[in-house]
């Protein structure tokens, strides 16, 4: 029976540079639209 | 929402584009990274989180706007080589002109505003002041407003179930953001 902790090991051993490069590329993205733009939306107004 | 549809679509067409063609999707890659960070942080704390930007008055919250504008700016310009920075960089310019011609926030107008949201919150809001403490945008009239295109004038038309107000700045942003994600690497 495969203990958990096994099948995590195997999960996080299939993250590899890329996965993260593009984890870091997408945050990047986030960070420097959400701070160029400035749309206004419902939520915003009043609050 | 606008801008992070945008990072989405440009994922989604630029993987489907390279799996069409056969080959692996290759994401941008960034010069300076950090920048963004710093550039962001800023806001984050002046903007988004609740915890913080109740401390921030409004003339504190506008500086932190304008200083992390000009910081994202320094950085498209380092990465403004990549195919669709420029675009995003002339959105960035855009917004940041507007902003500074309109004493630090982003203007909204009141026929924008009108067609944002109901009559009775429209009526609690105060022309020339911020719309919410998370907000960017101030409330003007058109004739009070300097250079009202480049304000946040835009809605999307009656139907669309997601309501926000943009700007020129904001259009200009989330095509160079589809156009950086979509575009081909394998040729640059």
């Amino acid at each position: 029976m495969k203990l958990p902790i096994n099948s995590l090991t195997l999960s996080l051993s299939k993250i590899n540079k890329t996965h993260l490069q593009f984890a870091l590329m997408i945050l990047t993205l986030v960070m420097l639209v959400l701070g160029a733009g400035a749309p206004e939306d419902v939520g915003g107004v009043g609050r | 929402m606008i801008l992070l549809t945008a990072i989405i679509a440009g994922t989604i067409a630029g993987w489907g584009y390279a799996r069409w063609k056969g080959e692996a999707w290759q994401s941008p890659v960034f010069r300076a990274t950090w920048l963004v960070a710093l550039g962001f942080l800023p806001q984050l704390v002046a903007f988004y989180l609740p915890y913080t930007r109740k401390s921030f008055t409004d003339e504190a919250a506008s500086w932190c706007l304008v200083s992390s504008q000009i910081l994202l700016l320094i950085f498209a310009g380092l990465n403004i080589r990549l195919p669709g920075m420029s675009l995003l960089a002339l959105g960035l310019t855009c917004n940041l002109i507007v902003i500074l011609a309109n004493g630090g926030f982003m203007p909204l107008t009141i026929d924008a505003a009108s067609r944002l949201v109901s009559q009775t919150v429209l009526n609690r809001l105060v022309l020339g002041e911020r719309v919410g403490s998370a907000s960017k945008d101030i409330l003007l009239s058109d004739a009070s407003t300097r250079l009202p295109w480049l304000a946040d004038r835009f809605v999307p038309p009656q139907g669309v179930p997601y309501r926000f107000a943009f700007s020129l700045g904001d259009i200009f942003i989330a095509l160079g953001t589809f156009w950086l994600l979509s575009s081909d690497r394998h040729n640059t």
